[in-house]
């Protein structure tokens, strides 16, 4: 495909401003590689800390759903409220109360990955067996051992679903905020190439950032390998993403 | 002992009406007893070994097990379910034991006793195999072990060979057959198939749908132990036959 790519910029004499050549984006990622290094780093800080809040958030409060229908009438709403709103309108806004900081950028990461991953962890608890669930009851388990040695392990594939569409939206979320505002992070940098026309940089940056959601999502999928070796296996449902 | 004295059962449906899956049950079961309950769908037969279970409380009458009343699921019965229901991720063994552990009740022998359990089930070797990698006919072998392993002094079983294959059925009556033999509890065993009921019971239980009822009881007169080769005894046709008028009589009546 890159050949391919490489042989019609040249063929067609497309201007580099346009759709440069990907030698040309090659050459000019690595001139400047400590900068882009740098904004690489500053923009995994943000994908990991956002990707790790949504982690921490999401399964409680899966949790929390799939105890109660009353709890999930009262969330669920106001879940989808936070999805509904457009993250890039949201942004400036968390900039200005929370200041310039990595916290605003780290939010709105969150904001993007966390809801698949409740939706997914919920129909995970949900999704268990009626008759496995009966069987603890005639093993006269209580509703907190149901939780943790029934409903909880059969989410595990499930929670994996959410996690892998998580873990892609992250990139997402962090690129959203840095473009709102930052002085750092790959983002920020496909804006201000961008703004002097050097498309090859700006190119280099967004395939980095195709490449960091690659293997996060390929980190999720191996720890689910190591640590559940069963799951990998297992029907899993991970719902389309937001 | 289990006892049904007059019990009912009414299920309230999502829209709000009333479904009475049970009407006057009366049956008692002795210890040691094999019963097979048969009847057609919606006859109530699962209902009624949910009540014995504790699972679901009576709505009428009563359910006592050795004189008291059930009224939540009890560390000496055991359910085997249609679909094996096993953990899919835990091995043979961990699934074996989950009850005991489940109830705080495992101790330093439950591994070993769960090893020779499964030896004598023809799983041995398989201990640590997951769920997913048994055929169908060993995960409910397994699910039979998990029952077995709690030492009930009743089993309940709900269709569990009905997802196999007739030669895995047929092969694994014989087996429940002889484990049975050798520990004796009490079972109450639904089913769908009339040789197999007729097969396994002392007494086979003919159960009339909606709502479910006790159409007749059946002593099955057959020696034990138990082989096919009696399929075609006298008496093994005479019970057969007057399971099958009890439920094809009841249908017909209700066309009529």
């Amino acid at each position: 495909m890159l050949l391919l790519w490489e042989a019609a910029v040249h063929a067609f004499g497309i201007r580099e401003f346009i759709l440069p050549a990907p030698s040309a984006v090659w050459t000019a990622t690595i001139a400047v590689w400590p900068t882009v290094l740098n904004h690489t780093l500053a923009t995994l800080v943000t994908v990991l800390l956002g990707f790790a809040a949504s982690v921490v958030i999401s399964l409680p409060l899966a949790m929390l759903i799939a105890a109660s229908p009353a709890i999930s009438a009262a969330l669920y709403p106001l879940l989808v409220v936070t999805q509904s709103i457009p993250k890039v309108a949201l942004a400036p806004i968390l900039l200005v109360a929370l200041g310039a900081n990595e916290l605003p950028r780290i939010i709105v990461t969150f904001l993007v990955a966390f809801f698949p991953l409740v939706v997914a962890s919920v129909a995970g608890l949900l999704a268990t067996p009626p008759e496995l669930i009966e069987l603890g009851r005639a093993c006269r388990a209580g509703r907190v051992q149901e939780l943790v040695r029934i409903r909880l392990p059969y989410a595990v594939p499930f929670v994996f679903g959410g996690l892998k569409v998580a873990a892609a939206l992250s990139v997402v979320g962090a690129v959203v905020a840095e473009f709102v505002g930052a002085d750092a992070g790959l983002g920020y940098l496909i804006q201000t190439s961008m703004a002097f026309f050097r498309s090859p940089l700006a190119f280099g940056a967004v395939l980095i950032l195709a490449v960091m959601g690659i293997l996060l999502f390929q980190a999720v999928a191996l720890t689910e390998r190591l640590l559940f070796p069963w799951s990998s296996g297992a029907q899993t449902g991970a719902p389309p993403a937001a | 002992m289990i006892g049904l004295a007059h019990t009912g059962k009414t299920f309230r449906g999502r829209d709000g009406a009333e479904v009475e899956a049970l009407r006057d049950v009366s049956l008692s079961v002795a210890d040691g007893e094999f019963v097979a309950i048969v009847g057609a769908s919606g006859c109530g037969k699962s209902t009624l070994l949910r009540l014995v279970a504790g699972l679901v409380p009576a709505s009428t009458g009563t359910v006592t097990l050795q004189g008291q009343a059930v009224t939540a699921p009890r560390e000496d019965t055991a359910m085997v379910f249609q679909a094996p229901t096993l953990l899919p991720w835990a091995d043979v063994l961990r699934n074996v034991t989950f009850p005991l552990r489940l109830m705080g009740k495992a101790g330093s022998d439950t591994e070993d006793r769960a090893r020779a359990l499964l030896a004598t089930a023809g799983l041995k070797g398989f201990e640590t195999k997951l769920p997913s990698e048994l055929s169908g006919g060993m995960q409910q072998r397994v699910a039979i072990c998990r029952a077995l392993l709690q030492n009930p002094r009743v089993l309940l079983m709900d269709e569990p060979f009905g997802a196999l294959d007739a030669l895995t059925r047929e092969e694994m009556s014989l087996e429940l057959l002889r484990l049975w033999g050798e520990r004796r509890m009490a079972v109450i065993f639904v089913t769908h198939s009339i040789p197999e009921a007729v097969l396994l019971a002392d007494r086979v239980v003919v159960m009339s749908p909606r709502p479910g009822r006790i159409a007749d009881i059946v002593e099955v007169g057959l020696p034990r132990p138990r082989s096919f080769d009696q399929e075609g005894s006298d008496e093994f046709q005479r019970c057969a036959r007057r399971i099958r008028d009890r439920i094809f009589g009841e249908r017909r009546a209700a066309a009529a």
